[in-house]
């Protein structure tokens, strides 16, 4: 499933004195299986990009397509593109509901108009992925779990619609380190397993383990796009818009500042390892302390 | 869909000298002006409130376009009073024959004067809010209610609970937005259906909604405790109300126009 954003622009309460233009002149595909992050400073236009993928918000121009056809256009089903797209937005604990955890996951599969049975089943598997399999747990009251439990539950409620694209706003946001890289892990496998993924992160760090491709956005428009690698060559321009590099990048800036032979090849913890690993055996072969 | 298009309040940020008036002024000189809105007894009395009213919007320098669209949301309150009052009030001299009923001429300037009696109420409050922050209101009700509190009214607690509703009503209006859409992208639908199901649809959006003003009002309480709150009592402010000349000026004039509507009513 190909989706492609054709010359997307989106002004919000347009004609009115608050009007604003939140991404301009957008054109972007979204490839069958790719891991996408978008990264930008607050305020350039991410999370109004994620909500055009599935048809949530209507692009003032440009058109967007699935599969070459437009989502807006009359007679496409916004039901069958809410299924096959899933939008997982921040802090999605916030939209819990239901008195069970298993009523809450179910809603989206119930919204489908799906039989009891593959509710049921469904439910069960999206629990199951995202770790909620504490004996019980799926009858408890969502308001009564963690918080990281709760954020957990939200995203089982949009993966029991089984997206074949899943969109994700800052999902890691304001978890602390294990669940962190619980969910991360979690969508890193959803990913392996044939899930499309795009996910909005502030993380650097995260972008350089995960993505396959990443898009900068700088006030409302692509600045730059390319694989992490292309894109975290240019620390300075990525400093320039209130953006980072991955801290491993950045070890190795200042190592290259000091006049060791430091790779620019170097954005991820596995990278680094290796070459600092090369350049300690070398030091010590020429019997540098 | 989107609630966004809701601007709070109508308060219209300009600087005259209508705007810099004591609110407690304003809201006392307000009653005032409605009072004299009620003693007009015939139509010629109510000229001297329009005059009153032009000269205090021109002060203020609120466009005539923002106050007349206050009037808006009335249209129909006000077209059935004119209507019901044509028709149905006693009057001698017929003035035009419609076949099922005949307009008389007494009727017809009563209606207009019920008419009118409406349209300038709704303006003068409007007078009002379009120039005072709704901070600035609230401060000087709780003024105006203080001497209240020999009777334990709570005079503080209601301001402040007015202020702080006041401010989150746009956050929480954000709030709806986006849990409408988080559960829309779950395939909820909030727009078809009978109303049965439109309410029910209503649950996914709500539920939410409450715990997380639950979960503010909780997050504020605890703030306000943090920086020492413990009600009214002993709370010195930061901007202190202070009648000027020019609230003793706008008290004079509202005086003279109430005694000018009962001159007038005296004549005619």
């Amino acid at each position: 499933m190909l989706i492609r954003l054709d010359h997307v622009t989106h002004t919000y309460q347009p004609g009115s004195p608050f009007q604003a233009t939140a991404i301009r002149d957008v054109t972007l595909e979204i490839r069958p299986g790719e891991f996408l992050a978008l990264i930008g400073h607050t305020g350039c236009g991410k999370s109004t990009l994620a909500q055009h993928i599935n048809g949530l918000l209507k692009p003032t121009e440009g058109r967007v397509l699935l599969d070459g056809k437009d989502i807006h256009e009359k007679g496409f089903s916004k039901k069958e593109l809410r299924r096959a797209v899933g939008l997982v937005f921040q802090y999605p604990e916030h939209q819990l509901f239901e008195e069970t955890v298993f009523k809450d996951v179910a809603f989206g599969p119930r919204n489908l108009g799906l039989a009891e049975n593959e509710i049921k089943e469904r439910v069960e598997e999206a629990l199951e992925r995202v770790g909620l399999t504490d004996p019980g747990i799926a009858e408890k009251s969502p308001f009564e779990l963690s918080g990281g439990q709760m954020r957990r539950a939200a995203m089982a409620g949009v993966l029991a619609m089984r997206p074949e694209v899943l969109v994700l706003d800052e999902p890691a946001a304001g978890l602390d380190p294990q669940s962190r890289e619980d969910m991360l892990q979690l969508i890193s496998h959803l990913h392996s397993q044939g899930t499309t993924v795009v996910m909005i992160s502030h993380s650097m760090d995260d972008v350089a383990r995960f993505a396959d491709r990443a898009v900068v956005m700088e006030k409302g428009a692509i600045a730059m796009e390319g694989a992490p690698e292309e894109i975290f060559r240019h620390g300075e321009r990525l400093e320039s818009m209130g953006l980072d590099v991955p801290s491993v990048c950045r070890i190795g800036m200042l190592l290259r500042g000091k006049g060791v032979a430091c790779p620019e090849e170097m954005f991820r913890e596995d990278q680094a390892y290796d070459a600092l690993l090369a350049l300690w055996k070398g030091g010590k072969a020429h019997g540098v302390q | 869909m989107a609630f966004n298009n809701i601007t709070l309040g109508q308060y219209y940020p300009v600087d005259s000298e209508v705007h810099k008036m004591d609110p407690r002024v304003k809201i006392v000189l307000l009653i005032a002006a409605i009072v004299a809105v009620f003693l007009a007894q015939n139509l010629m009395a109510l000229v001297p409130v329009m005059v009153f009213l032009a000269l205090a919007a021109r002060l203020s320098r609120v466009p005539v376009k923002l106050m007349i669209k206050g009037l808006k949301p009335l249209r129909f309150i006000l077209i059935l009073t004119f209507v019901m009052n044509l028709f149905f009030l006693p009057g001698e001299t017929p003035l035009l024959d419609l076949g099922f009923a005949v307009i008389k001429r007494e009727s017809v300037i009563t209606a207009v004067r019920y008419s009118l009696r409406l349209v300038l109420l709704v303006l003068f409050s409007s007078l009002l809010t379009l120039t005072t922050a709704p901070i600035a209101l609230t401060d000087g009700l709780e003024r105006l209610l203080s001497p209240l509190k020999v009777i334990r009214f709570p005079a503080h607690e209601m301001a402040m609970m007015m202020t702080i509703a006041l401010r989150f009503i746009p956050t929480l209006l954000e709030e709806a937005d986006k849990i409408m859409k988080a559960q829309t992208a779950r395939g909820a639908d909030f727009e078809s259906g009978n109303l049965f199901k439109r309410a029910k649809a209503m649950v996914p959006l709500l539920v939410p909604l409450f715990v997380s003003a639950f979960r503010r009002a909780g997050d504020l309480a605890m703030a306000m405790e943090a920086r020492c709150y413990h009600g009214g009592e002993g709370r010195t402010r930061l901007r202190v109300l202070k009648c000027e000349e020019r609230d003793y000026w706008a008290c004079l004039w509202v005086a003279v126009l109430i005694l000018g509507v009962a001159l007038v009513n005296r004549l005619f």
